[in-house]
């Protein structure tokens, strides 16, 4: 079907790709695995025309092919389904299908032709999906299922999914799975990124290792294991549990008491922040929402302890640690830390009692990525007496503590006064966790903690959370990684709808058991979705 | 309130009705246009030259155009250099007034206003000139305020039914998701703006060929601050954005009417912008943006 | 390094800008038919070659350095506070106010009881945009500039019906109308000019020329202004602010509180930018009060790259071309408002190189940090 031949990529200081060759059939469903930074994506970014390969050429059906840009690979057949949905979520559903393909006469989008054929495709591969629904109020699962149906829209022979299970629970993957062998029995082509291998060893039918951007090996699944496919990945034998010891829980430093969070609503993802003049500041996208994003979650977590909280993204996590720091506001019950009644105290009180945040985005809430290394090394603690003199921030006494944290931290960096934008991803990770813990917290709060990150800096900045955790402090923990909540907590609570439907001891814990409870009961059960709503503003995007 | 009433209402909200529609154009493809008031001073100077030199018709292109040229330089200084858009527009105002001030002096020898123009003809709408208390409102109504109209429900359809206003409003959502669908950004922002421009232009033009028969200088006197807030207030929806703009008009012309000896007219000429505060006081919290205006779209760029 | 290089990407992008506005001009210049070199040569010869011009163009410069730090402010907090404009006339009348109402006070007290009412009216009119901002998500943009024409009208109606001077002596025989305009100020709340120090190093200034030592303290300011952004606790949350409101709300900053502190700092010293006409060249205010300083402050602070010692090159830049044009106009007949036309085009030049420096920059440092 599609054979790359020695594509090169370069981007300033990196090698993305060395030379990759690889050959995917007609038909089969490919996996690409490798860690983050391997190279996948930009692999992945060449064959969909969004980069142009440096060196090496790519051959379609036999006949070299230039793919110049997505138009020219949506001609060709190749479609991509991107990790973080391209949607617009005040789109409805057929809008988002159509744009950029649209059917029309004399220039007037002709709706009912356009409803006819996505509900025809629809219907052909078993996707369950109303064509009038607004995209916002639909569940993640769905939302892909729209990304899927826009490439098969735009007749797409070869189907690529960029990690398409990191945002999905262990049930919506199977759903997935049944859709995709549906597709290839269909005569499509499937490559599929990935780095779960449990998946990739059921989904498969051969699979690419990627490491530094170099093919280290392609071959059929059955002829492979996991524990053979993770040391190509990495290229030396893999630890699957980290090592730790005993847990000696001590006293609760955090506890939440029946806590209820309204959040603002709308998608985990795509809600896009304008700028306009019209400048309403919140996500721009608001669903009318009829509960709670925490909708009276209580939990304890102990001194001694890291106490992971499993679940499917957009489940109330993101409200959950807002409201602990008072970034939302808490609408009922309590937040204790230590001992002391901080709900919707100020966020400087609130963490001034000795709580230290890692969010999930540290884009949007950990960093001002325009300024300098030692500037967000004192994000927070900015007023302390020891950084300021007369008034003034004492650069001198600031870059001698900066200094420390990043021997400390390992940070690796080239001048501290270059805008911390210019570091990597893991080392800006460590900028996070070095300010934070430097505070010696009693209680930490990691959300996402080891997002995005290459493995050694995950390994890491898992090992400060069990540093602390032997320290004698509270973790909370809050991971979309199962395997990551499994290994590290010492209990885990598994979240659902804004509430913990059950919580488990980490020895019993395993997917099999949480799996049932993410997705709201302990049965496996089709997620029932609200539609009510999804019809409510009409079928027109009142935008 | 009565019909004359009603028509001088009518008469106040047509500029601030087409600022509104064009700062709509221009934000639902992702680009805020603060410029409008330049786009309008520069179409009501144009506007007033082509209608002294060669009749109404040419006054309507030539603002029209003007207006477009100038937002031209915001297009290309926003979407291409990425410029901020409330700086680069804030520019152009300034420019636009430097620019007639030199024109004016040049074209008109004098700095502030310039010769008397020719107006369209109006028009009587036939039918309904006949319903004795309608009269006011429906005999020599300005061709350009029914055009004004008629704009109103074409902006909704090519916005909400074409291919170009799917993927116009599309860039101003998700330029991203537009561009990997084969969607061209850029074109549709450039799209967006020019329309913006010639729209603001034909408000300008309005103001001194149609309402007032010449260019004065400062006539546009923030109008077109206030069609963005009209256009906020309607939630860049054309059909609110008529609302809205109503709203504007039958406050001027309440305010031209009460002129009294007890509240000094200084106070009734503030009554317009004291409006657009609590317009914009009450509404903008509800208000939904395009989810990607004012954000500069780099491709590649993640 | 980084700082190094910051500094050479703060000159080369106005240099550009100025460059190309030139050339812009120039394009203008010929289209009607001038000579654009001889205009050149004039408006530098004119304001550079004499000394009544050198003092014309600081005596320009020093509403514009107040104006363009107030921008800056505002700037650097991501505001975008248009209503420099507004603020300054009030706050030049409240000063008026108490500049003429206060009588019998010396001047080392009267004036600075005139600078504060002055930075206290601006305040004044810009606490509502900014608490329109905070509570209800009101753009700074649209509702200070419907502020800025809120103050035209209302500062009319202050001249005409309340506070006019009706003790004006008209012209000869009694023609004439009187000044819509304040009474005059007190002798102790004038700002006294830098004629006798000028004198005391052997420079005559020309008595017409009004320069003061609202000068030396908009320069000053500028260097306070310059430490609150970059070296204290405040101006460090207010570029966090700015720059990442969320992540800085996550740290524990209240950022409502540092954009309203900021704010109205911004209005503080807008409040100063009238002062220096108030203060010497008019002695009261007056319905002709010059206008667009806060206009102008906007292109200097952009030009200056928003920083302090910027504005102030930006400020004389601004001061040499108004003077300029002044010549231009007289002896080439290119009316004065090309100057006009080129400060804008300014404006949009120098955002607009300032891009493509920094893109330039942002490709080297990738070079070298991504490794």
């Amino acid at each position: 079907m599609i054979s790359i031949k020695g594509v090169t990529k370069r981007f300033p200081g990196v090698l993305a790709n060395d030379h990759i060759s690889l050959e995917v059939r007609e038909g089969e469903i490919h996996a690409i695995v490798g860690e983050n930074g391997a190279g996948k994506s930009t692999l992945m970014k060449i064959l969909y025309g969004l980069y142009q390969p440096d060196e090496g050429s790519i051959e379609l059906r036999g006949h070299p092919v230039r793919i110049d840009g997505p138009a020219r690979a949506v001609a060709l057949g190749i479609g991509m389904v991107h990790q973080h949905f391209m949607l617009i979520p005040r789109f409805t559903v057929l809008e988002n299908i159509i744009l950029g393909h649209e059917t029309a006469r004399f220039g007037v989008i002709d709706r009912r032709a356009s409803e006819q054929r996505v509900k025809e495709l629809a219907g052909q591969y078993g996707f369950a999906i109303d064509p009038k629904a607004m995209v916002a109020t639909l569940s993640v699962g769905q939302q892909q299922r729209v990304e899927i149906l826009k490439v098969l829209y735009r007749g797409a022979d070869l189907l690529i999914l960029d990690e398409p299970t990191a945002v999905l629970a262990p049930q919506e993957v199977t759903e997935l799975f049944a859709n995709l062998r549906l597709l290839a029995a269909g005569g499509k082509t499937i490559i599929f990124i990935g780095h779960k291998l449990d998946e990739v060893m059921e989904i498969a039918d051969r699979v690419t290792v990627l490491r530094r951007g170099q093919v280290v090996g392609t071959m059929a699944a059955g002829e492979t294991s996991r524990e053979g496919l993770a040391e190509m990945m990495v290229g030396r034998p893999v630890l699957f549990r980290i090592q730790k010891n005993p847990c000696h829980p001590g006293a609760p430093l955090l506890s939440l008491d029946d806590v209820t969070v309204a959040g603002v609503g709308g998608t985990a993802r795509g809600h896009g922040r304008g700028h306009g003049v019209g400048g309403s500041q919140g996500p721009a996208w608001r669903t009318r929402i009829a509960r709670a994003a925490v909708d009276g979650l209580s939990l304890q977590v102990n001194g001694g302890e890291i106490y992971g909280i499993a679940g499917v993204e957009g489940n109330g996590q993101t409200e959950l640690v807002e409201g602990i720091f008072n970034l939302q506001p808490v609408t009922s019950g309590r937040v204790m830390v230590l001992g002391k009644d901080v709900t919707n105290r100020p966020t400087a009180q609130i963490r001034a009692g000795g709580i230290a945040y890692i969010p999930e985005d540290r884009h949007r809430r950990g960093l001002v990525l325009p300024m300098s290394i030692w500037e967000n090394l004192i994000l927070g603690s900015h007023r302390r007496r020891e950084f300021v003199r007369r008034a003034l921030l004492d650069r001198d006494r600031i870059l001698g503590h900066a200094t420390k944290l990043r021997e400390q931290y390992d940070i690796r960096l080239a001048d501290m006064d270059a805008p911390v934008l210019a570091l990597s991803g893991g080392n800006q990770q460590k900028v996070i966790v070095a300010r934070e813990l430097a505070q010696s917290p009693q209680v930490v709060i990691a959300s996402q903690p080891t997002r995005g990150l290459d493995v050694g800096a995950a390994e890491f900045v898992r090992q400060r959370l069990l540093e602390m955790r032997d320290a004698g402090r509270a973790v909370l923990l809050i991971s979309a990684d199962l395997e990551e909540v499994l290994s590290l907590s010492d209990r885990v609570g598994v979240m659902f709808r804004g509430k913990i439907v059950a919580e488990f001891p980490a020895e019993e814990a395993t997917p099999q058991l949480l799996g049932p409870y993410m997705l709201g009961g302990a049965a496996p059960a089709e997620m029932e979705i609200p539609l009510a709503d999804a019809r409510g503003e009409g079928g027109e995007a009142r935008v | 309130m009565d019909a004359e009433m009603l028509a001088s209402a009518l008469r106040m909200s047509t500029p601030v009705l087409l600022a509104a529609l064009a700062g709509l154009w221009s934000e639902r493809s992702g680009v805020v246009n603060i410029g409008l008031e330049g786009m309008m001073i520069i179409g009501s100077f144009w506007g007033a030259y082509g209608s002294y030199a060669y009749g109404p018709f040419w006054g309507l292109l030539f603002g029209m155009v003007a207006g477009l040229l100038l937002a031209a330089i915001h297009a290309v200084a926003t979407v291409k250099y990425k410029v901020d858009h409330v700086v680069s527009g804030v520019a152009l105002n300034i420019l636009a007034l430097g620019l007639t001030r030199f024109l004016c002096i040049k074209i008109f020898n004098q700095a502030t206003a310039s010769e008397h123009t020719r107006a369209f003809a109006t028009l009587n709408i036939p039918l309904l000139d006949h319903i004795g208390f309608l009269k006011p409102l429906v005999t020599k109504v300005s061709p350009v305020i029914i055009l004004a109209l008629v704009l109103v429900p074409l902006s909704s359809l090519v916005l909400n039914r074409t291919v170009f206003g799917l993927r116009l409003r599309s860039v101003g959502e998700n330029p991203l998701a537009a561009d990997t669908l084969g969607v061209n950004v850029f074109l549709m922002k450039y799209a967006g703006v020019l329309i913006s421009g010639a729209l603001a232009g034909l408000a300008g033009m309005f103001l001194s060929v149609e309402h007032t028969g010449m260019y004065v200088e400062g006539m546009t006197q923030g109008k077109g601050y206030i069609g963005l807030a009209a256009m906020i207030f309607g939630n860049w929806n054309p059909a609110g954005a008529l609302g809205a703009s109503l709203l504007f008009g039958f406050a001027e012309a309440i305010s031209i009417r009460a002129v009294s000896s007890v509240i000094p007219y200084q106070f009734i000429k503030m009554i317009p912008y004291a409006l657009t505060l609590a317009v914009l006081a009450g509404v903008v919290r509800r208000a939904v943006t395009p989810a990607a205006d004012g954000v500069a779209y780099e491709r590649g760029g993640e | 390094m980084f700082r190094k290089r910051r500094l050479g990407l703060q000159v080369t992008a106005p240099l550009m800008a100025v460059g190309f506005s030139v050339l812009v001009g120039s394009v203008i210049m010929l289209a009607i038919g001038a000579n654009p070199l001889q205009a050149y040569a004039v408006l530098f010869g004119f304001s550079l070659g004499r000394i009544d011009s050198i003092a014309s163009i600081l005596f320009k410069a020093t509403p514009l350095i107040f104006s363009g730090l107030a921008m800056v402010v505002s700037f650097r907090m991501g505001l975008f506070n248009i209503g420099v404009e507004g603020q300054y006339m009030v706050g030049a009348f409240a000063a008026a106010l108490a500049g003429f109402g206060l009588k019998g006070l010396p001047a080392i007290i009267h004036i600075p009881i005139v600078m504060a009412a002055g930075m206290a009216g601006a305040m004044l009119w810009a606490a509502l945009p900014i608490y329109l901002k905070i509570k209800r998500g009101v753009h700074e943009v649209i509702s200070t500039i419907m502020m800025n024409y809120i103050a035209y009208s209302f500062l009319h109606w202050l001249l005409a019906d309340v506070f006019l001077d009706r003790t004006q002596v008209l012209g000869q025989g009694g023609f004439g109308s009187p000044r819509v305009r304040t009474p005059e100020l007190a002798a102790s709340a004038r700002m006294p000019t830098l004629h006798k120090l000028f004198a005391a190093v052997g420079i005559q200034l020309p008595h017409y020329i009004y320069v003061s030592y609202l000068l030396f303290i908009g320069i000053a300011l500028a260097v306070v202004v310059h430490y609150i952004i970059w070296k204290t606790p405040f101006g460090y949350e207010l570029r966090a602010v700015a720059q990442n409101g969320p992540a800085a709300a996550a740290a524990g900053i209240n950022s409502e509180r540092v954009m309203v502190k900021a704010f109205l700092l911004s209005a503080a010293i807008a409040g100063l930018a009238g002062l220096s006409d108030l203060m010497t060249f008019f002695g009261y205010y007056d319905i002709d009060f010059p206008r667009s300083y806060g206009f102008n402050g906007i292109a200097v602070a952009l030009l200056g790259r928003n920083s302090a010692a910027g504005v102030i090159v930006g400020a004389l830049l601004f001061g040499m071309l108004a003077r300029g044009a002044e010549g231009v106009q007289v002896m080439t007949g290119v009316p004065a408002e090309v100057i006009t036309i080129l400060q804008s085009v300014m404006i949009l030049s120098i955002v607009v190189a300032y891009e493509i420096i920094t893109r330039y920059v942002r490709t080297q440092r990738k070079k070298e940090v991504g490794a």
